[in-house]
């Protein structure tokens, strides 16, 4: 491990017991890295003024106050510093160019497109961002999104591939989609029973159990499968189709995010999905000026996951200012906050906008949770991120003031408990 | 809200003079009336239940009722008090309207209200069934209305303010559901649209001969049926060029679907009119602004006609024949049988421009027409019921009739008044839309008084000034 002195005024750790460590012993292979901080913010926990985090191996160890850590730990004095966990966008496209792709295409994957320059990602790493969900771009259905790191090492940079699917706005497409992924599995279905039957005749006489009998196109795999009991292999599925065959299965982990406009889409688009019983969140596209507040009533009876941009809308028509974050909050939503574009610039403040929503009366926690903890959950990766706890990645950021200050700036990115970046301030 | 719009919830309609005689109308119907009345009072007399008194301006009560766990409890409206315009039957002055599930199943005085019941309160006010308008433009998604229809748009919003519950959304009848996609479609291909341009003559020509083959396809389709009954292997008349077109037409002369097409003066008309004669397809004509002088032609052809009473077209006097457009197209038409339905100039809820020559402003075309002649009534009937039998959705709108929809306007003057706003707009049983809650109205006299005196002593038709005693 490099040895970093990032901090200006590195003082000496303070107790070494190198037989009650926190954890495992100490067996040399393990390596320690232990965080002094002046304010930890957990997010799920109380917030936990200078404390201590234990780090190893990349993964959090432990955290609280006045813990002990093994003499070769590398200590980081960071007690002028508020640490929290690295921020997550559950929606983005940062770097990516735009083209214009329709109809089903479940089968493609926003994981062949993401290759940003070091440049454009040590903006990210500037603006806190730690982990990205990268979706790919186009309406109706344009495919699978992927999880990454903002840094870190190269095998390690994914984190979730394929992840959710993207569903963008047309209702008409995904009740077609649908309907079309629902006669595909009863074409499985038809096919088994039909293999099934087949197999129960070839029993009677035993000399017939020579062809398992398939009507469609694929191969009967005669060399591998003996033939008193060959196994059922299903006719392939339209591959467009395949996740959201997958989701009216209920596949685990498997969810839809549908991207709406319009306040009347968060009503189609709940028609079809609960037609299906389909796992899913919304992305809502809001603009300066949103209908979103019509329906946050039954955003909130559905316990709806939302991923939105966080900001005070004004209601069209008129110059009336409504809070649509904190209303879903209240209502019962998880919000994910995401930046109002892709820029650097808007990812740089997103802290801001959301100090400027707390100051209009949403909760901190909440707040908070909206780029971090939510997020994490959203994609299925709450083990790993989203939190200061024990077992969880040590992707942390390093502030110089409480987030929600407006004077407040990243100064470190931890990933992996290495730190990955420092901020230029140019002074 | 205002203290005109008070909701009392289920507390039973009492007429202020005791039983049901709280209406007023003119006194030749008011036998009518009566017999009216009392066939519906019974209707609800079973299932009444003690009154819940309460004044919380929410308009549902919160009292339990005995439906069962696992289906979703019945949802009554009422409308109490107003002046029920039925259109299809006589005014009903202080009657109650009430609605279950989004269909009305009781009319009249003295209806007993169910315990948990919303309750619009219309006294003072006009109810009106919502108004229909023959096309719509860019409210309704036209391709798919019931998947991807903006129910929270600003141009829904403004039909429902300006009366409008129904109409047609490219080639489908559909409903304004602010804030619900329920039941969005009314009817699916409303009508089979007609080129038979004079431009054309060729055009034209095919058209007849192709008219003609399916007719004698039909002719032949009969004339096997007969001898079918003689020799069972009798071969049926082939029909594989059955498609396309010919489908169309088949479908036409066989009365599935009703013809529409465009035409305004007088040549094209009478040869629309002669086409759907000679071949016996029912036809919906738009325009027809020189329909007042082939008025007992179309009649003869049962030809209905969409029109804009407001059309201005000079006299052409190349022709030596009367030309042009009359505001008096809708009366003339009227009186000789033709069934009308009034549609402005644009069919869409605009929002520049000059205003009042769009859909916001629908009753403003039908009084045009009662400029020129047509009667009250049947300047309503243009577009309520009249419009929805052109529609073919006269089962469902149009009137306020039991086992209808709800589809009720509340209005604090006649509809046809220019002062006259809507201050409810009920579809499916729903309050659609609230004067009194909108941002765009709710400011403009919120009492909801007219600042002129009754309606019915200043309408231009009857030039006589209200009368000073009165007050």
């Amino acid at each position: 491990m490099v040895a970093l002195a990032p901090f200006a005024h590195a003082s000496p750790p303070q107790s070494v017991a190198a037989d009650s460590i926190v954890g495992e012993g100490a067996d040399g292979e393990e390596r320690f890295v232990v965080v002094l901080t002046g304010n930890t913010i957990t997010i799920t926990g109380k917030e936990i003024a200078n404390g201590v985090i234990v780090i190893a191996d990349g993964k959090v160890r432990n955290v609280g106050r006045n813990l002990e850590y093994p003499k070769n730990a590398k200590v980081i004095d960071a007690r002028d510093r508020t640490v929290m966990p690295g921020l997550i966008s559950a929606h983005s496209r940062y770097g990516l160019g735009r083209y214009n792709r329709s109809g089903v295409r479940g089968h493609l994957s926003a994981a062949g497109e993401f290759f940003p320059r070091d440049a454009q990602r040590s903006d990210l790493l500037d603006a806190g961002y730690t982990a990205l969900a990268i979706a790919p771009a186009g309406t109706g259905i344009p495919g699978r999104a992927v999880v990454v790191r903002t840094a870190g090492e190269p095998a390690t940079r994914t984190l979730l591939s394929p992840a959710y699917l993207k569903v963008s706005w047309e209702t008409p497409v995904l009740r077609a989609a649908l309907e079309k992924a629902k006669k595909e599995i009863e074409k499985i279905e038809k096919a088994r029973k039909a293999f099934e039957e087949k197999q129960k005749k070839a029993k009677k006489p035993p000399k017939a159990a020579k062809k398992p009998g398939k009507k469609p196109t694929s191969q009967p795999t005669t060399t591998t499968a003996p033939a008193s009991q060959p196994a059922f292999k299903p006719p392939a599925i339209n591959k467009p189709y395949q996740p959201l065959v997958d989701l009216i299965q209920k596949k685990e982990g498997l969810f839809a995010l549908i991207e709406v406009r319009r306040a009347a889409d968060v009503l189609h688009m709940a028609d079809v999905l609960d037609e299906y019983e389909i796992a899913h969140a919304f992305l809502l596209r809001n603009r300066t000026q949103t209908d979103f507040y019509r329906v946050v009533e039954t955003l909130g009876e559905r316990k709806a996951r939302v991923v939105l941009w966080p900001h005070l809308h004004r209601i069209p028509y008129s110059t009336e200012r409504i809070h649509v974050v904190r209303a879903l909050s209240r209502a019962g939503c998880e919000v994910s906050a995401i930046p109002a574009s892709d820029s650097a610039q808007e990812h740089r403040r997103i802290l801001e906008r959301l100090a400027g929503l707390v100051r209009d009366g949403w909760s901190r926690e909440a707040a908070l949770q909206s780029v971090t903890l939510h997020p994490a959950r959203l994609l299925g990766l709450e083990e790993r991120l989203g939190s200061i706890e024990k077992g969880k990645d040590a992707d942390l950021i390093f502030l110089d003031r409480d987030p929600l200050d407006p004077l407040a700036r990243v100064r470190e990115v931890m990933i992996a408990g290495e730190i990955v970046h420092e901020a230029d301030l140019r002074e | 809200m205002s203290r005109a719009f008070r909701v009392i919830t289920g507390l039973g309609y009492v007429s202020e003079r005791g039983g049901f005689a709280g209406w007023c109308v003119a006194p030749r119907r008011r036998a009518i009336v009566a017999l009216f009345a009392c066939l519906l009072i019974p209707r609800l007399q079973a299932q009444t239940s003690r009154p819940v008194e309460s004044t919380a301006a929410t308009t549902t009560t919160t009292t339990t009722t005995s439906a069962p766990a696992d289906r979703e409890p019945d949802r009554y409206l009422a409308v109490i008090n107003g002046r029920v315009h039925t259109v299809t039957g006589p005014v009903l002055e202080g009657a109650t309207v009430l609605s279950k599930n989004g269909r009305i199943v009781a009319m009249g005085g003295g209806v007993q209200l169910p315990a948990e019941c919303e309750v619009v309160d219309a006294r003072g006010m006009y109810v009106y069934p919502g108004l229909v308008a023959v096309r719509t433009t860019g409210i309704h998604d036209t391709k798919n209305p019931d998947d991807a229809s903006d129910v929270y748009g600003l141009s829904m919003n403004l039909a429902l303010a300006g009366g409008i519950t129904s109409g047609l959304a490219g080639k489908h009848a559909v409903k304004m559901t602010f804030g619900s996609v329920d039941d969005i479609v009314l009817r699916r291909d409303v009508f089979t649209t007609l080129s038979y341009s004079s431009r054309k003559p060729l055009e034209r020509a095919q058209v007849r001969a192709d008219f003609e083959r399916v007719r004698n396809y039909l002719r032949d389709l009969r004339r096997h049926e007969l001898e079918k009954l003689r020799n069972k292997e009798a071969k049926p008349p082939d029909k594989k060029w059955l498609k396309g077109k010919y489908e169309k037409y088949r479908k036409l002369m066989q009365h599935e679907t009703v013809a529409t097409a465009s035409a305004n003066t007088m040549h094209p008309l009478l040869d629309l009119s002669e086409l759907s004669r000679q071949f016996g397809f029912e036809l919906v004509i738009r325009g027809a602004y020189e329909g007042w002088l082939v008025a007992d032609e179309l009649a003869r052809a049962n030809v209905r006609v969409i029109l804009n009473t407001r059309r201005v077209v000079d006299p052409n006097e190349r022709l030596n024949r009367p030309t042009g457009a009359t505001i008096e197209n809708a009366r003339i038409l009227h009186e000789h049988g033709v069934r009308i339905a009034i549609i402005p100039a644009s069919t869409s809820i605009t929002l520049w421009g000059g205003a009042g020559r769009d859909l916001l402003h629908l009753n403003m075309e039908a009084a045009f027409a009662v400029r020129g002649g047509l009667s009250d009534e049947d300047a309503l009937k243009a577009i309520t019921i009249d419009a929805a039998r052109i529609l073919g959705i006269d089962d469902r709108v149009g009137s306020l009739e039991i086992g209808k929809d709800a589809d009720i306007i509340i209005a604090d003057g006649d509809v046809l008044h220019y002062m006259t706003l809507v201050h409810y707009s009920i579809v499916n049983g729903r309050v659609a839309y609230e004067k009194a809650k909108d941002t765009l109205f709710a400011h403009i006299r919120p009492e909801g008084k007219p600042a002129v005196p009754d309606f019915d002593d200043i309408w231009p038709r009857r030039l006589e000034w209200p009368d000073e005693s009165k007050k």
